[in-house]
């Protein structure tokens, strides 16, 4: 599904450039969950970024889906990205002046579906992540747990291809830091691929592959399968 | 997706109830303000829309050189109309000689009225579409006939049918009511036309009026025209341009030209200067149109402002959007239908602003503005200045903010760069300087009116008042009325004089005088007056004496003002006669004895100097005004109450109509007091805009270094400190606005002073109140802020954060 290589990126500021992404390649096949650890700065969130084509790559390939999007313009990858992909943040990053159904409706809305068929897929994402008796909540008026639930329920309702997840229990207790995991194994396990930025040794158990990593570089890959 | 935006915009309208108040508020205010000057522009380039004919209908111009100084205006003299009869008919639907819009007494029975109105020509009533509504449209057929407006039927007979009845004009005359018209609107010419008499009834009324028929020289009457419709205005002009000069060897001399002026340009394009059209009122529709977008810019302005500086807080939405799939185009439009639920919001309440104060408007601007209620096109362009409002002003945050980099926004690395906000910046320092320099302007505008109001006007108008005395019984009875109010205590003395004292009806050339130079052409003011004449206004003597009863010789004197003795150029004029000048040795007039000289008095434009006058005594009874000096032991009301009662017994059938001079006098300035007024409000809108932005710009600046003040605090940083901290910028800004704003108006107000030969020179105190001004009102602007920033306490800011 996913096929680096070579994949560079720098920042540069006016004295230094730092390398974040030093020709760092690897492949990711369909159904995977793959979870990327590393020290701060080691290029995790970069990578995750420019996996979800939030961000531009300074040199290399990246094949998503068998096609080259490495030089894709902004219109183009906002388009792979709203049919494809399903983002989960640290900091669960809802729309505070939206309601829990409306924040969860948003991608639906990008992506044309019509407003009865977006009512019921919805509903049915809030059931299945629980929280349906909070639709009409604000974000502020949850817990960090429910919040980051509506972050996956919002990530997955359009039925994502990839599950692209950056730290998803940073901010969360365990109790409910396992209970986002599970959602996301449970999710891969109807297909979606995953991968995952973590910290968390514990968390990282729950994939099927841990790619390490150290100054922009792949060191070390471990399969838990 | 619609719905989805409007709903964010309507929850964040709801959350930050500050940043909505002053955005939808200043819009509102902004968007009333130029509704109004836009119905105002409207009204003004409406004028004379009644008439259906418009296009084609004009009136006959003149220009004369005289000396060089070539002067233009509507007086045409009676033989034009044979020569354009005979020899250019062709050209013209209609030709109509017309008085100028004249007062008589009008009674039917007990009721006596005293109205404006014109004598014409018969094709006049069918060339400006009357609209009939008793009786026949070519109601001017019969010498003694009359046709009257809906208003003046009305008051003559009631309810009761007009046409067949008699009535008496200037109680001498009895004309029959042949027609009754609509009242043609206001916002028209000839508006105040409440009768018409016919031009042959008019011109054998006085020996003049018949004896100007075939008098190139005597310009005193008016002509209207309909061309066909087969050619143009420059067309006939081009063909009629000479036929003064052509017909009249005399004249030729002043290279007399006669041209026709489109109705069209009546109103709005109606000054000429050196006999080139140089615009009119026009250059104030302009002025207001520019001052009505600069107040929506700076109500636009703020929004930007307030937009983009508090698009932090907007930023992670951005970010989560374009993470969640949304293009950069979906997000410009977001931002746009914010926008525009903004404008939509700020216009319904400019309406109820327009609405609430439309009728203060009005007064303001001597209108009658109607909302247009059920005019679509207002309607229709309403719409359109919604969407040029709201991308305006929506426009630029919408780039701003959907530019955003989503990985940098969702990481919380928000920066918006070090120059980020230079845009608000040079923003701020626009709205100032439009709001620094209508104040500058209006400043000047106010001293120039209070400069010439200022001006010596040569006499005293306090307690001296005019009574209009135009109609054959008061002929010969002027000595007997002197007599009688000096008698009853009212007035304490009486002068009759052929013009009032605040205008010239009369001008006069064809004179000679010892010195005289070769080839010299005068053009001199002149007026007809009695004995008391300098006693009565109180006018100045400088040399000689006044006319006496004691000096039968003075019934052919004159007195000449100061500026017509240098005009003249005459050494020691008293005892020097002024002679006519005719070749016809039959018709020349008898010398006239100069036998004093007055300062000049301010009879034309306050804003002019003062016209070279002579003061002929009158000796014919040509009288139109008593010009009466109240008793100043008696209170006015007291005065005026024994004069009218001297009045009504010696005219019992005519109404008693008078005006104060001073207030008459007050009228020249009624056009400026009326741009001054508006210009007033305005600027006070501007201010008021602006201050709103600043006002919102500095609590966010304030909300924004909470912790860095917090930590000043901490640091031992005083409550001025502070409040210097964080209004130096604010300043700097206003100062930099003051410093652009002063050369341009000072160059505006310049050129605007030019049209004035009396006027105020731009002095340093202008900018000085205007510096003063704007830095005050933004300190209190921004130290609302600042202040309440500086006194939290630390711990709290810092918690905070």
């Amino acid at each position: 599904m996913i096929k680096i290589t070579d994949l560079e990126k720098y920042y540069k500021t006016e004295e230094l450039q730092t390398i974040a992404l030093n020709k760092l390649s690897f492949e990711v096949k369909k159904g995977e969950f793959v979870a990327i650890m590393g020290p701060s700065g080691c290029g995790k969130s970069t990578l995750l970024n420019i996996l979800g084509m939030l961000d531009d790559s300074d040199g290399g390939s990246f094949i998503f889906n068998g096609e080259e999007v490495i030089h894709y313009n902004e219109r183009k990858r906002a388009n792979i990205r709203k049919h494809n992909i399903g983002f989960v943040f640290q900091s669960f990053n809802l729309i505070d002046q939206l309601t829990v159904f409306e924040n969860v409706e948003l991608p639906l809305i990008y992506i044309g579906v019509k407003k009865a068929e977006r009512k019921k897929k919805v509903y049915e994402v809030l059931e299945k992540m629980q929280i349906m008796h909070r639709r009409k909540h604000f974000p502020q008026q949850l817990s960090g747990g429910q919040q980051q639930r509506v972050a996956v329920a919002r990530a997955v309702v359009n039925n994502p291809k990839l599950i692209l997840a950056d730290e998803p229990t940073g901010n969360l207790d365990s109790s409910n830091g396992n209970e986002v995991m599970d959602l996301l194994t449970e999710l891969n396990k109807q297909g979606t691929t995953i991968i995952m930025v973590t910290h968390s040794e514990h968390d990282a158990k729950f994939s099927h592959r841990i790619i390490r990593m150290l100054d922009g570089q792949k060191v070390i890959e471990n399969s838990l399968i | 997706m619609f719905r989805n935006y409007f709903k964010i915009a309507w929850r964040n309208l709801l959350k930050n109830k500050v940043y909505s108040f002053i955005n939808i508020s200043g819009l509102a205010v902004g968007m009333a303000a130029t509704i109004m000057i836009g119905l105002w522009i409207t009204d003004e380039l409406n004028y004379n829309n009644h008439f259906k004919k418009k296009d084609v209908i004009a009136q006959v111009y003149q220009s004369q050189a005289i000396n060089g100084d070539v002067g233009t205006g509507p007086a045409i003299p009676r033989p034009l109309e044979f020569i354009l009869r005979e020899e250019y008919a062709d050209n013209f639907k209609h030709i109509v000689m017309s008085s100028w819009e004249h007062p008589r007494y009008l009674k039917y029975g007990e009721t006596n009225i005293y109205t404006k109105g014109n004598a014409m020509q018969e094709g006049g009533p069918e060339m400006l579409d009357l609209k009939i509504i008793e009786g026949v449209k070519d109601g001017l057929k019969e010498k003694n006939s009359i046709m009257l407006s809906k208003t003046s039927a009305k008051t003559l007979f009631g309810s009761d049918a007009a046409v067949g009845k008699i009535i008496k004009v200037n109680n001498l005359d009895d004309l029959i009511v042949t027609a009754v018209y609509n009242d043609i609107p206001e916002n028209n010419s000839f508006n105040e036309m409440d009768y018409l008499i016919p031009w042959k009834y008019y011109v054998t009324k006085q020996p003049w009026l018949e004896n100007a028929i075939d008098h190139w020289g005597n310009n005193s009457f008016q002509m209207f025209v309909q061309i066909n419709e087969n050619t143009t205005m420059e067309a006939v002009t081009s063909k009629i341009i000479d036929v003064k000069k052509n017909a009249s060897v005399d004249e030729a001399e002043f290279n007399p030209q006669i041209f026709l002026f489109p109705m069209q340009d009546w109103y709005l394009r109606s000054d000429f200067e050196n006999g080139v059209q140089s615009g009119g009122r026009i250059e104030n529709v302009w002025l207001f149109g520019i001052i009505g977008l600069f107040i929506l810019l700076l109500a636009c302005i703020n929004f930007i402002n307030l937009s983009t500086a508090r698009s932090e807080k907007r930023a992670t939405e951005v970010g989560i959007r374009k993470s969640i799939g949304s293009q950069r185009g979906q997000l410009i439009f977001q931002f746009l239908s914010e926008s525009f639920l903004i404008v939509i919001l700020s216009f319904v309440f400019a309406i109820g602003i327009v609405l609430l104060f439309l009728n203060g408007f009005n007064n303001l601007a001597s209108k009658v503005i109607v909302f247009p209620w059920t005019n679509i096109q207002f309607w229709l362009v309403a719409l359109v200045f919604i969407i040029v409002t709201a991308f305006l002003s929506g426009s630029y945050p919408a780039i701003y903010l959907s530019s955003f980099n989503p990985v940098a926004v969702l990481k919380g690395a928000f920066n918006a760069g070090r120059y980020s906000s230079l845009p608000r910046k040079i923003l701020v320092v626009t709205q100032f300087t439009v709001s620094i320099a209508l104040i500058i302007g209006t400043l000047v505008v106010m001293n120039q009116i209070q400069f010439s109001k200022d001006r010596p006007v040569g006499y005293d108008k306090e307690g001296l008042i005019q009574i209009p005395v135009m109609s054959n019984e008061f002929i010969g009875k002027a000595e007997v009325m002197r007599t009688q109010f000096i008698a009853s205590g009212g007035a304490i003395e009486m002068a009759t004089t052929s013009s009032p004292t605040t205008n010239v009806w009369s001008n006069r050339s064809g004179y000679t005088w010892e010195g005289k130079p070769v080839g010299f052409q005068e053009d001199l003011a002149y007026t007809n007056v009695s004995y008391e004449f300098v006693k009565t206004l109180g006018a100045k003597i400088i040399q000689g004496r006044g006319f006496s009863r004691d000096f039968p010789s003075d019934s052919l004197g004159v007195i000449l003002n100061k500026t017509a003795v240098e005009y003249m150029g005459i050494k020691d004029p008293i005892g020097k006669y002024i002679r006519d000048a005719d070749t016809d040795v039959e018709n020349r007039e008898p010398p006239l004895k100069i036998i004093g000289v007055i300062d000049d008095i301010i009879m034309q434009s306050p804003y002019s100097p003062v016209k070279q006058s002579m003061y002929a005594f009158d000796n014919v009874g040509t009288a139109s005004f008593y010009n009466l000096r109240l008793n100043p032991e008696k209170s006015t009301a007291k005065n005026l109450e024994i004069i009218k009662n001297v009045f009504k017994k010696n005219f019992p059938d005519t109404p008693f109509d008078f005006q104060f001079v001073d207030e008459e006098y007050g009228r020249k300035f009624s056009s400026e007091e009326r741009i001054a007024s508006l210009a007033r409000v305005f600027t006070a809108l501007a201010i008021f805009i602006s201050c709103l932005g600043l006002f919102g710009l500095a609590s966010f600046v304030a909300e924004q270094r909470t912790k860095e003040i917090g930590v000043r605090k901490v640091l031992g940083a005083s409550i001025s400190q502070l409040w210097l901290l964080l209004s130096k910028d604010f300043i700097t800004l206003v100062v930099i606005a003051l410093l652009i704003a002063s050369p341009f108006a000072y160059y505006i107000m310049g050129q605007w002073l030019q049209k004035f030969s009396y006027r105020v020179s731009v002095g340093w105190d202008v900018f000085a109140i205007a510096c003063f001004g704007a830095l005050i009102i933004t300190l209190i602007t921004v130290s609302f802020q600042a202040i309440k920033a500086a006194i939290v306490n630390p711990i709290k800011s810092l918690r905070t954060e």
